[in-house]
């Protein structure tokens, strides 16, 4: 990838197109709106507002669902309106998550769990069905899929945590034969699973 | 019903992808008046790039290309199907995905643009399998060039890197530079191996051409260029519009109308969207609708005179289908970080199992590293794996840097058995059969695809691999060919080596469709040459008659 002499992409707000999209996120797209419906733009006003998880909406649903992505996402910061949508789209494909992502809320605040992983343990411990909840959010969030759906796909965290090295199919910028040039190594984590493993199917092309 | 019975050419040609799309703008600008029938509608790139990005599975290559309920084309390669009904011991195998639309399939091809080489037009004479094509390479090279021309083809300094197939001229473009991940692989293999990996020709460009810009690497050669430094048909339909060709969408041809002495064809019939009957007419008549749509219209219009087909004396049409049937793997490396998916999808290949003596035992076959980008599939692995919050983020980015895929297009062989044939229960919008496709595998094609999974394992081996993951059995590639066989006799083919139908003197099939074998490498640039060889004789016969 070509970077200019102090290491970083050229272009736009020094950054990866991923990292410009998300500078950019707090302007309503077009997509967000259809998707995340009328009731979350009332929720978050227009164009304004903090992107913490907390304190910006008046559902509290979907404060809880912002609360717990933060945590399942081991991050402080996570986009309102790509939440509400997702949230509103996991509810709709699964009627029962809404009582569910509410009993993982509960569970959240009674552990106090430090990390990710130990929410998501303490959760398939207290009951096995919060694997699935715990993969919706999960699945929504990296994927920014959500019902089927694409929610975001820019923006997906999959391309957050990948920015420095490739770019999202259709978004490329590093110019003509960008792909020459050596990538960042990766080493071999040393994480574990939090959760049992799941059968994994890939889709039908 | 509405009739046009205006609508008149010197030439009509059925379908607008590649093949009709370059033999009308080739025509046109000889002055040759041209119609063009497509029975899909008119469309634009950055749709079908929307359409992308709002897909879920984004590996769906139909995915972004609906198709319209007048010309309905396979949804996706899933057995049953609700367009392509197969069957067979290898029903799946033969679940090819193509599009219905102005300028054809390789609105999603990858750009993937060999020459075959001078052996595949004579597998029978020198390997004693399959047929001898009635052309040989030295024939048809000519128009090879003069595709790679029209659709802008990169490719190595045949002094430097030989891909076997001798040329009259170089490249039209440099070759493609290899990413980094094809550059270790590359050099993988010479180092460990007594393979090699090389450029790959691409018809993709590596300077602006032909009113097209450089490719940025925007990795989604399939399903959609982003940006048009991929060819497809739909540049040659533009081509061929603005010297004059007159390209009418939504056109469902229905009826091929012949002579009383069923020697020449007089007119197609095509439906509009409502059902309403057009009649075209002219002197000549290319049938250019991709594989599978050729043979199911020629079978469509039996009448009294051609009570199993039009161009169907032989009982050849419909018959010998063949594919590049594939093996492929996705495994985890354990060497040093790939990155896979910087740069177009498809770019090098190990290219030492085209040919060779074993092909009197077991067919060629390419393999690619496939340099696709596997962030997704990486975080879906990683979630099925049980991994939430940072640990997720970690093994993404290692499962995305370290994933392997590799697949290969093996060698198919004419097998009169393998058959298409008018679905008897299932019918589109218009009334129209569905194609149907019996297929089992050809043993020459099992025993190549038995040789591959070795080849695999062994790489895999190399790369100290985990986490394999084989596709079950075989898997379509999308090639289908031979449905209108060429040859020299009347009684086993349905055209000669000009692509002329036996029956039929001024009809004439420009597609996959007359692959007497299907060679061994991806069939694009082979229709194309073949067809602008096709645009060739008519100039000669029309301007020259």
């Amino acid at each position: 990838m070509t970077r200019n002499g102090n290491g970083s992409f050229p272009g736009h707000l020094n950054a990866s197109p991923n990292a410009i999209r998300t500078s950019q996120s707090l302007r309503l797209m077009r997509r967000d709106v259809l998707l995340s419906g009328f009731g979350a733009i009332l929720a978050y006003g227009i164009g304004g507002g903090s992107s913490e998880a907390a304190g910006v909406t008046t559902d509290p649903n979907i404060a809880q669902f912002m609360d717990i992505s933060c945590r399942m996402t081991d991050r402080q910061h996570l986009d309102p309106q790509v939440g509400a949508a997702l949230y509103n789209g996991i509810i709709h494909s699964v009627p029962e998550r809404k009582a569910q992502l509410s009993k993982l809320y509960n569970i959240m605040k009674s552990n106090n769990p430090g990390t990710s992983a130990e929410l998501a343990k303490a959760a398939e411990q207290a009951d096995p069905g919060f694997k699935d909840v715990i993969h919706d959010i999960m699945i929504g969030w990296y994927r920014g899929v959500a019902d089927g759906k694409v929610v975001v796909y820019r923006t997906a965290l999959m391309f957050d945590v990948t920015k420095d090295a490739i770019y999202p199919k259709t978004y490329a910028a590093g110019g003509p034969f960008y792909w020459t040039t050596q990538p960042p190594e990766v080493e071999r984590p040393t994480g574990q699973p939090a959760l049992s493993a799941s059968p994994f199917v890939v889709e039908p092309t | 019903m509405s009739s046009d019975q205006n609508l008149s050419a010197d030439v009509v040609i059925v379908g607008s992808g590649v093949a009709g799309s370059s033999i009308a703008n080739e025509l046109v600008r000889a002055g040759i008046s041209v119609v063009v029938l497509e029975a899909g509608p008119r469309v634009d790139r950055q749709h079908f790039v929307e359409n992308f990005r709002n897909l879920e599975n984004k590996p769906s290559y139909q995915g972004p290309f609906p198709s319209t309920p007048w010309a309905p084309h396979p949804p996706n390669q899933i057995t049953p199907n609700k367009y392509l009904h197969t069957t067979g011991p290898n029903a799946e195998a033969y679940q090819q995905v193509y599009l219905r639309m102005m300028g054809g399939t390789t609105w999603h091809w990858a750009g993937c643009a060999w020459r075959y080489l001078p052996s595949d037009f004579e597998l029978k004479t020198r390997y004693d399998q399959g047929r001898d094509w009635a052309v040989k390479y030295e024939d048809l090279e000519p128009f090879y060039y003069q595709a790679e021309v029209m659709m802008g083809v990169c490719g190595p300094d045949p002094k430097v890197e030989d891909l076997g197939s001798p040329r009259a001229q170089p490249y039209p473009m440099d070759a493609l530079p290899l990413s980094y991940a094809a550059q270790q692989f590359r050099q993988l293999i010479a180092e460990q191996t007594p393979w090699r990996v090389v450029h790959e020709p691409q018809a993709r460009n590596t300077r602006p051409y032909d009113g097209r810009p450089t490719c940025e690497g925007h990795n989604n050669c399939m399903p959609i260029c982003p940006i048009g430094a991929m060819y497809n048909g739909s540049y040659s339909v533009y081509h061929a519009e603005a010297a004059g060709a007159k390209f009418v969408t939504n056109a469902v041809v229905y009826k091929i109308e012949r002579d009383e002495a069923n020697k020449k064809v007089t007119a197609v019939h095509y439906y509009d969207p409502d059902k309403g009957s057009h009649r075209v007419t002219g002197k000549y008549f290319v049938i250019a609708a991709h594989c599978i749509e050729t043979a199911k219209l020629l079978l469509v219009s039996a009448d009294e005179k051609s009570p199993t087909g039009v161009a169907n004396s032989s009982d050849q049409v419909g018959r010998n289908m063949m594919d590049h049937t594939g093996v492929q793997v996705t495994f985890i490396s354990g060497d040093k970080s790939l990155w896979p998916g910087r740069g177009p999808l498809e770019t090098n290949v190990i290219d030492n199992f085209r040919d060779g003596d074993w092909r009197g035992e077991h067919g060629a076959y390419l393999v690619h590293m496939v340099d696709d980008n596997q962030v997704d599939f990486a975080t879906q692995l990683a979630i099925s794996k049980g991994y939430v919050g940072k640990d997720l983020e970690e093994q993404i980015r290692y499962l995305a840097s370290h994933t392997v895929r590799l697949f290969s297009h093996n060698e198919a062989l004419p097998d009169p058995d393998n058959r298409l044939t008018l679905s008897k229960t299932n019918k589109d919008a218009l009334g129209i059969p569905h194609p149907e496709v019996y297929y089992k595998l050809p043993e020459y094609t099992v025993r190549s695809c038995e040789h591959t999974r070795g080849v695999f394992k062994q790489l895999i081996g190399l790369m100290h691999g985990t986490d394999e993951e084989w596709t079950p059995g075989y898997f379509p590639q999308d090639h289908p060919s031979g449905s209108t066989i060429m040859g020299t006799d009347p009684k086993n083919s349905v055209v000669d080596g000009h692509c002329r139908t036996h029956d039929h003197d001024n009809l004439f099939i420009a597609s996959s469709s007359v692959f007497s074998t299907v060679g061994t490498g991806n069939i694009t640039l082979t229709v194309a040459a073949l067809a602008l060889r096709v645009a060739d004789t008519l100039k000669k016969e029309l301007l020259h008659a």
